[in-house]
């Protein structure tokens, strides 16, 4: 492994590598503002110049410059190495850097991080980006003195509605150029550009047009201050009260890695973030993606319902016991979920198999929406792989179930999940008792004798098979919310209630009982924490 | 001078030092937990370090760590002025396996403070006279200075000992008083949690 | 029925005899605070006593590490709550060891007026209450009246009597008053005539020395195994003050003496107190005379301290310096340090443990008197009940110190 000197550190680097590349392989950052892992390079921001000693044998290539001696009081001439920025400068084997050890660095940096604050407006108090705002770091780190300018700020439109998600404002801005080049790059869709010159420049908006494509947020993910800023994040909440959870987006199946945003005071989601996974993601989510953390929320089913009125979890069991108790096993459907998570869907049908003696099962979740080729997926559910293969041998699609239960040949639904695909909801009108477990409300869910109200993919550990096969871990962000409990729990209280107890009280247990490979045919995916630039 | 003393310590007990260094202007040393006592006592009779006085005796949770606690101790010499931190790792991740012998036979201030130790992180001196809680009621449940240990954690109610037809008021519920805070949020319910209306049986998180 | 008036010999009466148990609780007017004893008795003497304390303990080396570290300064004050400005000193003091910073002069003075101003507060609580239990209740009165001087001082400085979280990493709250030297001054002379009216009615009273001269003697070796300091163990020979051994702000520039006493008991520990109110009376004269009368109070280092209010609502900078102070805590490298500086009780050691983040990872509060208080069993037992007032007096135990 070819390797390069980073303040007299051995740095290892893979050939093709820029030096702020390699550094962050082996986890030393250099501080940056306009360059990201996932784009290509700008290096307008200047941020990151490190000095490179000259090769044996060559000069320093340096620049003559007129310094301030406050002792006399007079400028004097001197030298100082030009410096390089690392985000450009390829490595070579044998390169000597010096990043922190260098005090024309130190000196450099001090004065781009005055020059980038010189016009910024004092709007930390109001700004989301506050907390996790690099001009904030890097000025404690680098600069933390008061700048020179005693002039009055220049000043730029404020709250500038970019499109439907985003509003920019253009005197936090500090022309990165990092949302103009995702979205000609990552996007496919060069929108934005730069106008003005100088201390004028601005994002704008390409005339006619707005900021309209299906991975906006990504703009604001990527804009490192807080110019760019989601309206629907926008004034919610302060991200130092936000713990992160390592989930899995619910969107469709491309199981994006995210991060979970959630407030543990009020038990309350706020926001997605994508996780670094270069074998999913990469570095990015989709809009639809992004905006998914709302189910947490939004059309929750949390109180059990008999026969559409109110009661409670333990009441509601006992009844679904009494139907499921009297059921003919031929004429019982059962419906897993492709929303759920394998070990959920593992519980539910283990007790549809064993206990109920079930034969027939489907599988349901949303209908399919739009796909391309960035990153979004035709099937919005993120489990699909891994509820069918739990659904037995020959799992019938929802058509099969429409028509059998236009054919008469179902008494009985036993249903995980209220989604029912393309299926009409009026299909259900000849249902028999259904006892359904369901985390949102639904077609299903109405039409329910008996409702059990589900925890979320947030409120409980669980494993997710996205459309590539991988098995990805998702992280219990939130207490289970209301009267909700996770499914692998309901389902087993039923098989205790109906007298075979698994003895599953924690998630561990049941994973346990789904074996080594869980069951599923799947390549172990990564959940380890990633966090993006 | 009490780097001389760090140096004579690994002299006396090569296997027993296992790291030590100067921070701060303090010095430290981390002593191997089965040799904790000779060392002390070294440090207590030898004419070179002459360690009167046992100033402080307390723990640090490091709950990622294997082993998780530390136990530190600061000596010092009145006759010399010098003093020494002495630190062993005790304990596994899962909070077992806390034990380490007791310095109460060498210093009387070994009896309380080691009684607090006790009480806050759950460590065990071995051959301690009279290892009961100190700051904390005996029916106390947990160890609160744990860092598994929750800061707004609800302790049972205690059965109000002997005293008939006294009646007592309810602590505040979780969700009443201050709930600004900055770290630990651990009285929301784990998925995991024991859950009497599905299983009778178990007891309520 | 047998003649009243015949000897009856107690080894020929068959007297029922079992020792009895008195609870001297925690809610007690001589338990300062509240302390539980639970004493066995044969007679008046007690044979077996088992200290309890922990009903203050609130919990704040698991609170500290909950909030920043300029947000345990309301902890450390509610420690040794007579005389809060000494642990705000001794916490201050130890931050500044971790991040290596050193306070501008003008703040050290500052800090060393006020903690002996504070010092002189918690002798003469001490000193009162122990007075007041045998009985002297005037002494007491007067000395709280000294006492309320001080305290008039505290409220001017830092806007509260008692519990006023003034100390900063890298310096103080606010600088000096116009005022300060003036009246610092002035209520030191006051004081002091206190002290002399009060040695006048106490030390020639033949009660007030008979209760307190040969009662609870601690011998030097067993003060030092217990772990005793302050004047506790000055009284009983060990002529050890951090301020003298190793001096820490300025002590090392200033002349007072230590007074040291002889026999280690509680008339003793009495004196020690005296004697040292007329110390720190020194020491805060000669303070103020070298404290400028201008000149910054904290170190200007944008890591601590926090900017002028002006700039944080006009400038990004400040207001990024001040977001990050206060949101995120000041970042102390990571490391450890044990810091202690001379409190009114002995030795306030402060062992900090910083994981590098605004928070802190551990801190341990070393409390003078907690070591104190267990030496209390030795003390008391084989001593009669009402010695133990006097005793538990002199030995000073602050109930938000012994058990935080």
């Amino acid at each position: 492994m070819p390797t390069f000197k980073l303040d007299d550190r051995e740095i290892p680097f893979e050939p093709g590598d820029t030096i702020i590349r390699a550094a962050r392989r082996s986890g030393i950052d250099i501080p940056h503002y306009c360059w990201h892992p996932g784009l290509t390079v700008a290096a307008n921001c200047r941020m990151c110049l490190v000095e490179i000693l000259p090769p044996p044998g060559r000069p320093a290539l340096s620049l003559a410059v007129l310094s301030y001696d406050s002792k006399t009081g007079e400028y004097v001439d001197q030298k100082k190495p030009k410096l390089q920025p690392a985000c450009q400068m390829a490595v070579a084997e044998g390169m000597e850097v010096k990043s922190e050890s260098s005090e024309h660095v130190d000196r450099a940096r001090s004065s781009v991080q005055e020059l980038l604050l010189l016009n910024h407006p004092v709007d930390c108090p109001i700004c989301d980006q506050a907390g996790e705002c690099r001009l904030q770091d890097y000025w404690l780190e680098h600069q933390h003195k008061s700048k020179r300018m005693k002039d009055e700020p220049v000043h730029k439109p404020k709250g500038v509605v970019f499109g439907p998600t985003i509003v920019y404002d253009a005197e936090r801005c500090i022309a990165c150029t990092r949302c103009i080049r995702f979205c000609d790059e990552v996007a496919k869709d060069p929108v934005l550009t730069l106008r003005e010159r100088g201390n004028l420049n601005e994002i704008a908006v390409a005339p006619g047009r707005q900021l309209d494509n299906a991975y906006t947020l990504m703009t604001e993910y990527v804009c490192p201050v807080g110019a760019l800023t989601a309206s629907d994040f926008r004034f919610k909440a302060r991200v130092w009260f936000l713990r992160s959870a390592r989930t899995v987006c619910q969107g469709c199946s491309t199981g994006c890695n995210a991060f979970l945003d959630y407030d543990p005071r009020t038990s309350t989601a706020y926001r997605y973030r994508p996780r670094e996974n270069m074998a999913v993601n990469k570095y990015w989510m989709c809009d639809e993606g992004m905006l998914d953390y709302r189910r947490v929320h939004d059309g929750r089913v949390l109180r059990a319902a008999i026969d559409g009125e109110a009661s409670t979890v333990g009441v509601a069991l006992d009844r679904a016991v009494k139907l499921l108790g009297g059921v003919a096993p031929d004429g019982l459907a059962v419906i897993l979920s492709a929303q759920h998570s394998n070990e959920d869907n593992f519980a539910f049908a283990k007790v549809a198999r064993d206990v109920l003696g079930a034969s027939k099962f489907f599988v349901g979740g949303r209908p399919p929406g739009e796909g391309d080729q960035v990153l979004r997926e035709a099937d919005k559910n993120p489990n699909t792989r891994g509820a069918t293969s739990f659904a037995g041998p020959a799992p019938g699609s929802m058509k099969d179930f429409g028509d059998a239960i236009a054919g008469g040949k179902i008494t009985a639904v036993f249903a995980l999940g209220s989604e029912l695909r393309e299926l009409e909801a009026s299909v259900l009108g000849r249902l028999g008792s259904a006892v359904v477990l369901a985390t949102h409300e639904g077609p299903l869910a109405e039409r329910a004798a008996v409702l059990l109200p589900t925890s979320s993919f947030a409120e409980s550990d669980g494993t997710f098979v996205n459309s590539k096969g991988m098995a990805q871990d998702s992280e219990q962000a939130l207490g289970p919310l209301g009267d909700s409990r996770p499914a692998w729990k309901l389902a087993a209280a039923l098989a205790a209630r109906l007298g075979r107890d698994f003895g599953w009280r924690k998630l561990a247990d049941v994973q346990k009982a789904m074996g080594p490979d869980g069951g599923v045919a799947a390549e172990r995916g990564s959940a380890q924490a990633g966090a993006a630039s | 001078m009490a780097r001389a003393l760090l140096e004579l310590l690994k002299k006396t007990f090569a296997g027993a030092v296992l790291e030590s260094w100067s921070q701060h202007g303090d010095e430290t040393a981390v002593i191997e937990p089965s040799r904790w006592h000779d060392v002390a006592a070294f440090l207590k009779t030898s004419s070179e370090s002459d360690m009167s006085m046992l100033t402080d005796l307390t723990a640090v949770d490091f709950p990622d760590r294997n082993p998780r606690f530390e136990v530190v101790a600061h000596f010092y010499s009145l006759s010399k002025g010098h003093r020494v931190r002495l630190k062993a790792r005790i304990g596994d991740p899962a909070g077992e396996h806390v034990h380490i012998p007791s310095l109460s036979d060498l210093w009387g201030s070994a009896n309380w403070l080691e009684r607090e130790c006790w009480d806050m992180f759950g460590v065990v001196f071995v051959g301690h006279p009279d290892l009961r809680r100190i700051l904390l009621y005996p029916e106390f449940v947990g160890h609160p200075l744990r860092k598994d240990y929750p800061a707004d954690r609800i302790q049972p109610l205690v059965e109000y000992r002997d005293v008939p037809a006294i009646d007592k008021v309810a602590p505040f519920h979780h969700d009443e008083g201050m709930s600004f805070g900055r770290q630990t949020f651990d009285h929301i319910g784990s998925a995991d949690g024991d859950d009497p209306e599905l299983f009778p049986g178990q007891k309520a998180n | 029925m047998e003649p009243i008036d015949q000897d009856l010999y107690e080894h020929e009466i068959d007297l029922p005899a079992e020792p009895m148990l008195l609870n001297v609780g925690p809610a007690h007017p001589a338990m300062h605070g509240t302390v539980r004893c639970v004493m066995e008795l044969t007679g008046e003497s007690i044979v077996k006593v088992d200290v309890q304390v922990g009903y203050l303990h609130r919990g704040f080396e698991k609170m500290c590490e909950r909030g920043t570290w300029t947000q345990v300064y309301p902890y450390v004050d509610r420690c040794n709550y007579i005389s809060p400005m000494l642990n705000n000193v001794a916490f201050s003091l130890a931050c500044e060891k971790m991040l290596g910073i050193e306070v501008p002069e003008r703040c050290q003075w500052y800090r060393m007026a006020l903690g002996e101003l504070a010092r002189m507060s918690d002798h003469l609580t001490c000193d009162g209450a122990m007075a007041m239990e045998l009985g002297a209740f005037t002494p007491f009165l007067w000395m709280i009246k000294a006492r309320e001087m001080i305290w008039d001082i505290m409220e001017e400085e830092t806007g509260a009597r008692l519990t006023h979280s003034f100390g900063r990493v890298g310096g103080m709250a606010f600088p000096p008053t116009a005022g300060f030297k003036e009246t610092s001054r002035a209520t030191v002379d006051q004081i002091l005539k206190v002290v002399e009216e009060v040695e006048r009615l106490l030390l020639g009273n033949r009660i007030f020395l008979d209760r307190l001269e040969g009662v609870g003697i601690v011998s030097p070796e067993d003060a030092i195994s217990l772990g005793w300091t302050g004047p506790c163990l000055r009284a009983s020979g060990v002529p050890y003050d951090i301020r003298k051994s190793h001096p820490y702000l300025k002590y090392g520039e200033v002349e007072f003496d230590v007074p040291v006493g002889q026999t280690g008991d509680c008339f003793d520990r009495f004196m020690v107190r005296i004697e040292e109110l007329k110390q720190s009376a020194r020491i805060i004269l000669q303070c103020l005379e070298r404290m400028a009368d201008s000149g910054p109070v904290n170190v200007d280092d944008p890591r601590v301290t926090l900017p002028d209010k002006k700039d944080v609502y006009s400038t990004i900078e400040g207001t990024i310096r001040h977001f990050k102070i206060v949101m995120e805590g000041l970042k102390i490298p990571a490391g450890e340090v044990y810091s202690y500086t001379e409190a009114g009780n002995g030795e306030l050691g402060f062992y900090l443990v910083s994981d590098g983040s605004g928070t802190p990872y551990r801190v341990r509060i070393r409390p003078p008197c907690f070591l104190i208080t267990s030496g209390l069993e030795r003390v008391i037992t084989g001593q009669m009940i009402a010695d133990v007032v006097p005793c538990f007096g002199s030995l000073n135990m602050i109930g938000g110190e012994c058990d935080r």
